[in-house]
């Protein structure tokens, strides 16, 4: 897999490399403004502007020019995805004459723009595959405030792009950004047709995607139903529910090695695995019992332990972020409605009092949030209920049906599920509902997960 | 009622039965409606030019009237502009060309889209037009043309 060539990242002071030996001789005082001031603000607590020019291409070879341009293309809609910074729009960038290294950076013009901050980078190639360096330039003091260089394949240059938007993030603002985060789904768009039934049913597969979009692959052969998919906390591996061998299971692609593994072993019908958030155990749905009712097992499948007892039923699970507590839908007031539970099988309560509620799924720190699909006409909604206050908020208003929400790692955005462009498809927004975007394009695409 | 006991002290005159009280009102006087509408109608003539013109009105001073008008944006066209394309956005020289960007960051955090134009008399029409056409680009839902009166200065 391409995901798996990471870059090796050099640390390099920042600034180290432009600067020339002698300045400190020259500069008698040490440059203590420039380690003080590596945090880029904006005017008046607004967002720091930053423009993303094109990289430098060291090179004039087509394939250098197009990597340079694809990196600073990509990080700019990496850093604009978490409007935590003003991205100067791109198309105004060619009235400003292009930087041929680190030291000829038009300051002025850029100041002219208002940037409080700009990201020049370099592309060279290598034997090996390309070196990247990046520098973040305070536009007022012409100091780098961010430097770093990376090296490795040139097979996947977005990489490149999400590992320096994730850095600049955690060092501007102190931000988990989700740049190299990826979501899975579920998906018909191969066509495929189920093998040995007799009216050969579609087929739906496990994919996954970048948190764009991009970089879709396959995950699951079976040509049979594959759905719910859940990316394990380490985001090597992915649970899902299959109906290869007739009745439903649950099953674990460990997909950096290409393995699976069975979790359930074919006992009854087994659904919608959630997985703890130090990854050692997964909660499911499971008729084991003859009710459906919710399970706790091992990551390998051993020491079962059923966690209800009612006879209404009980699925779809999901993990509080701290593993104590676990919120799933159950029916057993009449309508489905979102409950909580200790893992421990204690401390039942209602959260909901919805029409209709499904499809729990908790929010990690620092919000203490459930996002869930709620019936709100003749299709449903994602609705955010807030634990502390029970506060409630909709999120989406009646474009389609939505549905299946899933937050991304930081809790400022989810994905979920929507048939408002015409088939199913799956789509991202902040956590307020705004900057929708639209992640996947062909066939039917439903159920995303956000890895962690 | 004096109008009314006129009318029928009239009546007698054609009918020939005097004081018939209850003989119909022949005609209405519209004398005195003349009189007022032509009060009226004079008074207008004279008041309708004063409102449209708006003159002889001493503004009161108030020192707040600056800050007013500093909020808006002010965009200047020198006659220069036609050699250098520098163009003014309030007392800042800037290319035409980032022109777009800096107003679009300036509409962003604005709820009236307001821009006001004050082109220099010598800068031809199209010129202004392109000018407006990268405000519109910009999201400015209004471009207001500055202009003076003849003999201000």
């Amino acid at each position: 897999m391409a995901v798996a060539v990471a870059a090796t990242l050099g640390l390099v002071s920042p600034g180290a490399r432009s600067q020339p030996r002698q300045a400190p001789a020259q500069q008698p005082p040490p440059q203590q403004p420039s380690e003080i001031s590596t945090i880029i603000s904006g005017e008046a607590s607004a967002a720091p502007r930053f423009a993303v020019p094109d990289f430098i291409a060291s090179s004039t070879d087509a394939e250098t020019v197009a990597l340079a341009k694809t990196i600073g293309q990509v990080l700019w809609d990496d850093l604009n995805f978490e409007r935590d910074f003003a991205l100067i729009p791109r198309d105004i960038y060619s009235t400003i004459p292009a930087a041929k290294s680190f030291d000829d950076v038009p300051f002025d013009r850029w100041r002219e723009l208002n940037a409080d901050g700009v990201i020049v980078g370099t592309v060279q190639k290598t034997g090996t595959g390309v070196r990247v360096d990046v520098r973040l330039f305070n536009v007022r003091s012409r100091q780098s405030a961010f430097g770093k260089e990376y090296s490795g394949s040139a097979a996947n240059p977005r990489l490149y792009a999400h590992t320096i938007s994730d850095e600049i993030h955690q060092q501007q603002r102190a931000l988990r950004g989700v740049a190299r985060t990826k979501l899975t789904f579920a998906s018909d768009r191969d066509g495929e047709r189920m093998r040995g039934t007799v009216e050969s049913r579609g087929v739906k597969e496990i994919y996954i995607a970048d948190y764009d979009g991009e970089n879709q692959r396959r995950v699951t052969t079976s040509r049979s139903l594959n759905i719910t998919p859940t990316w394990s906390p380490d985001a090597r591996s992915i649970a899902y529910t299959s109906y290869q061998k007739g009745a439903p299971n649950i099953y674990i692609s460990n997909i950096y090695q290409g393995t699976r593994d069975d979790l359930t072993k074919d006992i009854a019908q087994s659904f919608l695995p959630s997985w703890s958030p130090d990854g050692t155990r997964l909660c499911f749905m499971s008729t084991r019992d003859g009710n459906a009712e919710l399970y706790v097992v091992n990551r390998d499948g051993s020491n079962p332990r059923r966690l209800t007892n009612h006879p209404g039923a009980d699925v779809s699970p999901t993990w509080s972020p701290s593993g104590t507590q676990i919120a799933f839908t159950s029916d057993r007031t009449g309508t489905p409605q979102i409950y909580l539970i200790g893992a421990d099988g204690l401390g039942l309560q209602k959260v909901t009092s919805e029409a209709y509620a499904d499809r729990p799924t908790w929010s990690p720190a620092p919000y203490n949030e459930i996002a869930f699909t709620a019936r709100t006409g003749p299709g449903n909604d994602i609705k955010v209920i807030d634990l502390a206050t029970r506060q409630l908020r909709q999120l989406t208003f009646g474009e389609g049906t939505n549905e299946s929400p899933s937050w991304s790692p930081n809790g400022r955005h989810l994905a979920f599920m929507s048939t408002r462009s015409g088939k199913s498809q799956v789509f991202t927004m902040a956590r307020d509902g705004r900057n929708l975007k639209q992640v996947t394009q062909g066939g039917n695409n439903s159920q995303p997960d956000w890895s962690k | 009622m004096p109008k009314v006991q006129l009318a029928a002290d009239a009546a007698p005159g054609r009918g020939g039965r005097p004081r018939r009280v209850a003989s119909s009102l022949a005609e209405i006087n519209v004398v005195p409606l003349v009189d007022v509408m032509l009060v009226l109608l004079i008074i207008f003539m004279i008041t309708a030019p004063m409102i449209q013109r708006g003159i002889d009105v001493n503004l009161p001073v108030a020192r707040r009237a600056a800050q007013i008008s500093g909020e808006r944006v002010f965009v200047s066209v020198p006659l220069a502009y036609r050699q250098n394309h520098i163009v003014y956005l309030g007392d800042e020289p800037i290319r035409v060309e980032i022109l777009r960007e800096r107003i679009r960051q300036q509409m962003e955090r604005r709820s009236d889209k307001q821009v006001y134009l004050r082109g220099d008399g010598g800068v031809q029409l199209q010129e202004l037009m392109d000018i407006t056409d990268r405000l519109k680009d910009a999201g400015v839902e209004t471009v207001g043309i500055v202009a003076k009166m003849p003999g201000e200065r």
